[in-house]
């Protein structure tokens, strides 16, 4: 197989590629922020439940959630392992981000003076108000860098979905290098990735600047 | 309203009134049998050691910290009666009846300075042309015209502490405290602030200051409460009290300051 012909084949997994790292930031940042509101819940066991999951779902291996989502169902209640992969696929990326940019978002909440809030109070503003107005813009610019860390290596994990066979860019390369045992394919992955965190790089890099008019 | 009008209106009860307060932090007594009143158009001074209360007083009339007992009115209107809050809403009414003026500033970093004094009148459903307008000339007043489009990292720490008294004004509060206004800046910068305080005393705002400054509270102040260990030790006249103070205590904290 010519180097031409294991790229196309390869590309043809970039879309799913894509919709594991799309679906994923799209729902895992929201879920992630309401999962950190429950974690500072001023309501005990609110906060240590959601600290226990937390812990869980960064102790464990993504690579084990992924089997744990894609194929529990059917050892628990032999329910058929769903059609298209890419729900149970989006579903355990998304969980497991949720809880690491939970922490992030935690962090930067806690991170923000308590002065902020009470000059708010002061003026007026309502919770709701304060939360969006005033602490929310400031949170995000400072954890800026601590989720352009977690979106990078988002991208390399979309890998791990090879472990359920879902036909993302990377399943294809291995297939292919185990029929060809060839490692071009791996070569060509890593490319891939590269070329993709680069881009990632440059986008976050541009809204950090634009976050970078006040200090 | 006018401020003209504001200390015309006599025969109406003290602004904000003080009664037997107390305040704990856990084992901690704060604030011990607090009472004080003061009237519109004057300038109320709390001066004391640190850790006399004097911050935690002003926290509680600003609602930041919650009183244990005592009388909190406004205009002769209970916000606490009794050691009990009133409801929600009363307390949002009263709310807009005072501003704060912090030691470290607190203002927003994100919003232009302009943003930061226009967007709560704002957010109150007051008119934005209203507001903005009433905004820059509250700044202008402030010494900070052509500042409106700078951050506040761009600012100085007085022209930051001066936009937060603008930001204090704009919403028209009935009478306005200071917490330390100048113990965050260096004395170069402390004269700056101090002078649009006391341009506002001139203009007979109502204001109580927590400060450390003995000359300026001497200066502006109508009155001066000398506070130690959470009880209000002297009270009166700023000359009486700086000049001619009967408590012993209260002679050997200001003899510091003489030095």
């Amino acid at each position: 197989m010519s180097l031409m012909t294991m790229i196309l084949k390869m590309s043809e997994g970039l879309g799913r590629t894509c919709a594991i790292f799309f679906l994923t930031l799209l729902f895992s940042l929201p879920l992630g922020m309401i999962v950190a509101l429950l974690r500072m819940s001023k309501f005990k066991p609110v906060a240590a439940v959601t600290r226990f999951c937390i812990t869980v779902l960064r102790g464990t291996p993504l690579m084990l959630q992924l089997l744990a989502v894609t194929y529990g169902p059917y050892y628990l209640f032999g329910a058929n392992v769903v059609r298209n992969k890419l729900i149970p696929v989006v579903i355990a990326f998304s969980i497991n981000y949720a809880a690491y940019f939970a922490e992030i978002y935690r962090g930067g909440i806690e991170s923000i003076p308590v002065g902020q809030y009470e000059a708010a109070e002061v003026l007026g503003y309502t919770r709701t108000q304060t939360f969006q107005r005033i602490i929310l813009p400031q949170v995000i610019k400072r954890i800026m860098p601590s989720i352009t860390n977690e979106v990078v290596t988002l991208v390399k994990d979309t890998s791990m979905a090879f472990t359920v066979s879902y036909q993302e860019m990377f399943t294809i390369g291995k297939q292919i290098a185990n029929s060809q045992t060839s490692f071009t394919p791996f070569v060509v992955a890593g490319v891939f990735y590269y070329v993709f965190n680069a881009v990632v790089d440059y986008v976050m890099g541009r809204v950090e600047k634009r976050l970078d008019y006040y200090r | 309203m006018d401020d003209k009008e504001k200390i015309t209106t006599g025969g109406t009860p003290s602004i904000l009134e003080i009664r037997a307060l107390q305040k704990s932090f856990g084992p901690l007594s704060v604030l011990k049998d607090i009472s004080l009143s003061v009237d519109r158009g004057n300038v109320v001074s709390i001066i004391g050691p640190s850790g006399s209360g004097k911050s935690t007083l002003l926290r509680c009339a600003s609602f930041l910290e919650t009183a244990d007992g005592g009388d909190i009115l406004f205009d002769g209107q209970y916000a606490m009666h009794d050691g009990v809050y009133a409801s929600k809403a009363e307390l949002k009414r009263f709310k807009t009846l005072f501003g704060l003026v912090f030691q470290n500033f607190n203002l927003f970093p994100h919003y232009s300075v302009l943003r930061n004094v226009t967007e709560a009148p704002i957010l109150h459903g007051e008119d934005k042309e209203e507001v903005h307008e009433r905004a820059l000339g509250i700044l202008k007043k402030m010494g900070l015209e052509g500042k409106e489009k700078s951050y506040p990292f761009q600012l100085s720490g007085g022209q930051q502490q001066r936009v937060a008294i603008a930001r204090a004004l704009a919403m028209r509060p009935e009478v306005l405290y200071f917490d330390e206004p100048t113990s965050a800046l260096d004395p170069e910068l402390t004269g700056e602030v101090l002078k649009v305080i006391r341009q506002l005393a001139e203009e007979k705002m109502t204001m109580v200051v927590v400060t450390h400054e003995m000359p300026f509270a001497k200066a502006v102040s109508n009155r001066v409460i000398f506070m130690d260990g959470g009880v209000i030790v002297e009270q009166g006249d700023p000359r009486e009290v700086f000049d001619n103070p009967k408590e012993e205590r209260t002679k050997q904290f200001l003899r510091v300051f003489e030095r």
